[in-house]
């Protein structure tokens, strides 16, 4: 890693050049009605979310990788060692079980549950939150729902009413990701998607014309040429989502 | 070969492949045991004749082996105790069919097709290694007269393949295997595609004393060199590649120490679609039939030369006349000296080839210099050792019907790490090898609605194309087995006590 991209780690933190990473958690109401918490009621919809070509994200313009959970609480690492860097008790631990457990680090809980979005995608954060806003829907066994059916339990988010409210409360509860390594190019999605169609295409196009002469090979490589439409990124193409060919 | 083991008490298959001490027949059983106590008196009598590791020289070698191995409830219904039940891994307690999304066992080779007696519940495995067909019978009928005398387990039927008199049967008492023979009647160490098997088994310490064992078929030394692979990877009760007793073990030591896992499975191979694929492929492959069936192998049909140092015709002409010159010793030596790291691109053997695949032996740093603390980092925990034989005869080439295959049998500490490993990611999925999701040309499970292919490098700057294989259809099936625990002869004795104690 060079000096820029360390520097770049401080100064972009939560880029890679045109690639964007966003982490935003969203605290759930604490409320229970009729025996069931907001928390359960956010999950239970995050599990009937459909996925691949249906998933809403596969309508988000630029969604790289996204995924979506509720964090119960924080994980408790029980190692020996105390948060200090020196503690007299780390040694005297060895003799006394109260020094031993007054050695360990403090014990932390969350106030409420969260709900996570990661997201890694193309070009820049307003953009992309304007897109969820607009684009997020999927069908809901038979009901269409838009973002705030998954959102509308987290506290605060009743003042959501537009795209530029939505993208206001997702920044004031977004984190930065300081050390975003994005697993693909930086293109956008439609770019991204034609280079693998143009890919697996053009591996079939190679197997099924093998040992052909120059001039077949050159006809049919134009055949082949103005059937994928190499510069043509709305089609054919793979889906948003699609995962197999 | 600093590992004493203690060879008296570790059963002879896993150190010894019985085919190359002349046991050129096999026959397996299984029985399922219905009372415990009956069980344990009929494990009692059959661990006196089990056959341990013990070396052998010209006049100690017996006749006839034995060994025994019991599936996970096959130890439930002999009583284990619990607390040593729940120390076995998930993979052995759930058992090879259930394992199938894992194992690829899709479509012809789902367990629902699989012989009939993988329908149903399977305890012991006993087999039966001969000289001959009579030193195997002797056996059998002595183990039959155990089963009717306790009269608490059961000979399991259900095998496919044919009876005494040459019938097609699906409900035989056991699985027959035997090598193949020659036209001449020679033995050989062919299977029904017509390949060489079972050069460059793993070679681990304490099992040879003979270095030259060793070459090719024990881990790679950044040197260059070969050492023997540590015993733990395939034995518990020992240290393995990483430094650890093997985490597999169940309680108490006794129990474990010396024992190994075992997966057995029935193989069909699909004759006619091998030939019938060879020959469609080969007219449009410029090297001719031979080089491509060797390009699927890795290794060349006649007599098992390894691609990397024949990669056409003329460097395999050039070979024989050596080999042919060549003592035992260093035939043994040029079958299995070598690795892929002068041929990391694959230009002479491809990445997709069957011996390629399942140990690439050090070549997994794809010639970056010190990628890893020791050039096999990637491939020593991933070994396998394998038993077993060709079973059935094909009596038409151009047909896959009938009976015959390979019986496959796996031996290893860790059936998830090493066996599913292999199988899993370097045999039906190739992101190791950089070529995608291209399964292993022989043993992939091809999908006969979307076929597989595989690539054929080319040295770079040769400005030749690279050769694809396109169509491959499934050419091995899965007809049945099961993973075994292969305890030692003292756990046998004490399972058989009913004296295992994990407190």
């Amino acid at each position: 890693m060079g000096f820029m991209d360390t520097l770049n780690i401080f100064l972009k933190p939560n880029s890679s050049g045109n690639a964007t990473a966003l982490t935003v958690l969203c605290p759930i109401i604490n409320r229970v009605v009729d025996g069931r918490s907001s928390a359960d009621i956010v999950r239970e919809r995050c599990l009937r979310l459909p996925i691949h070509e249906k998933s809403p994200l596969a309508k988000v313009p630029n969604t790289y990788l996204a995924r979506i959970f509720i964090l119960d609480n924080v994980f408790y690492e029980s190692l020996p060692g105390s948060d200090s860097i020196f503690n007299f008790s780390e040694i005297t631990s060895i003799f006394s079980d109260k020094s031993r457990i007054g050695a360990l680090p403090q014990k932390d809980q969350l106030k409420s549950k969260y709900l996570v979005f990661s997201s890694n995608f193309h070009g820049d954060l307003d953009a992309y939150l304007r897109g969820m806003w607009d684009k997020w829907s999927y069908d809901d066994n038979g009901q269409q729902r838009d973002v705030r059916y998954i959102w509308e339990n987290c506290v605060a988010f009743g003042g959501v009413t537009d795209s530029s409210s939505f993208i206001s409360y997702m920044k004031r509860c977004q984190l930065n990701s300081a050390l975003f390594f994005n697993g693909s190019t930086d293109d956008s999605l439609q770019e991204q998607l034609k280079a693998l169609y143009l890919k697996q295409e053009f591996s079939k196009f190679a197997a099924a014309h093998q040992g052909e002469s120059a001039a077949d090979l050159q006809q049919a490589f134009k055949v082949f040429i103005e059937q994928v439409q190499p510069s043509n990124l709305s089609g054919p193409s793979w889906e948003p989502g699609q995962s197999k060919p | 070969m600093t590992q004493n083991l203690d060879l008296t008490d570790i059963q002879g298959n896993i150190v010894k492949a019985y085919g190359s001490f002349g046991f050129f027949k096999a026959r397996y059983l299984f029985l399922r045991v219905d009372n415990g106590d009956k069980g344990r008196d009929f494990v009692a009598k059959i661990a006196s004749k089990v056959t341990s590791a013990e070396r052998w020289n010209k006049d100690s070698a017996p006749s006839v082996t034995t060994n025994m191995a019991f599936t996970y409830s096959g130890l439930q219904a002999l009583e284990l105790p619990t607390a040593s039940l729940v120390g076995f891994p998930a993979d052995f307690v759930m058992g090879m069919s259930k394992r199938k999304a894992i194992l690829g066992d899709d479509g012809p080779s789902d367990p629902e097709h699989w012989d009939k007696i993988w329908q149903e519940t399977v305890h012991i495995w006993i087999s039966i290694n001969g000289k001959t067909v009579e030193d195997i019978e002797g056996r059998y009928q002595w183990i039959m007269q155990q089963i009717d005398a306790s009269g608490g387990v059961a000979l399991l039927k259900g095998h496919r393949g044919e009876d005494a008199f040459g019938n097609p049967s699906d409900d035989l008492p056991y699985q027959e295997a035997s090598i193949l023979y020659e036209e001449n009647g020679s033995p050989s160490s062919k299977e029904h595609f017509g390949y060489t098997d079972g050069i460059g088994d793993p070679v681990f310490e304490g099992q040879t004393n003979n270095e030259k064992r060793v070459i090719g078929r024990g881990k790679l030394t950044r040197e260059g060199g070969w050492v023997p692979l540590a015993t733990g990877e395939f034995i518990l009760g020992h240290v393995d590649e990483a430094m650890e007793y093997p985490q597999t073990a169940p309680r108490p030591d006794l129990l474990s120490n010396n024992g190994t896992y075992m997966v057995y499975r029935k193989l069909h191979e699909n004759v006619g679609t091998f030939n019938k694929f060879l020959d469609e492929q080969s007219k449009v492959f410029p090297g001719g039939k031979e080089l491509l069936a060797a390009k699927f192998s890795g290794r060349w049909r006649d007599n098992g030369a390894p691609l990397v140092h024949t990669p056409d015709e003329a460097s395999k002409a050039e070979w024989d006349k050596k080999y042919a010159a060549a003592d035992v010793s260093t035939q043994k030596r040029m079958l299995t000296d070598f690795t892929y790291n002068e041929d990391i691109e694959g230009a002479k053997c491809p990445l997709s080839a069957h011996t390629r695949r399942i140990n690439p032996r050090g070549s997994l740093e794809y010639g970056v210099k010190d990628a890893f603390n020791t050039p096999g980092a990637l491939v020593n925990r991933r070994r396998i050792l394998r038993r077993g034989l060709p079973y059935g005869k094909v009596k038409d080439q151009a047909s896959d019907d009938g009976n015959h295959g390979i019986i496959f049998m796996a031996l290893n500490a860790d059936i998830k790490r090493q066996f599913e490993f292999v199988q899993q990611q370097w045999i039906n999925y190739a992101n190791d090898f950089k070529q995608g999701n291209d399964k292993e040309v022989l043993l992939g499970n091809h999908d006969a609605e979307q076929p597989g292919k595989v690539v054929f490098e080319v040295e770079p700057g040769s400005g030749k194309p690279p050769h694809f294989v396109n169509n491959i259809p499934r050419l091995v099936e899965t007809r049945g087995g099961d993973y075994f625990f292969v305890p030692s002869i003292t756990a046998l004795k004490m399972i058989a006590g009913g004296i295992i104690d994990p407190t």
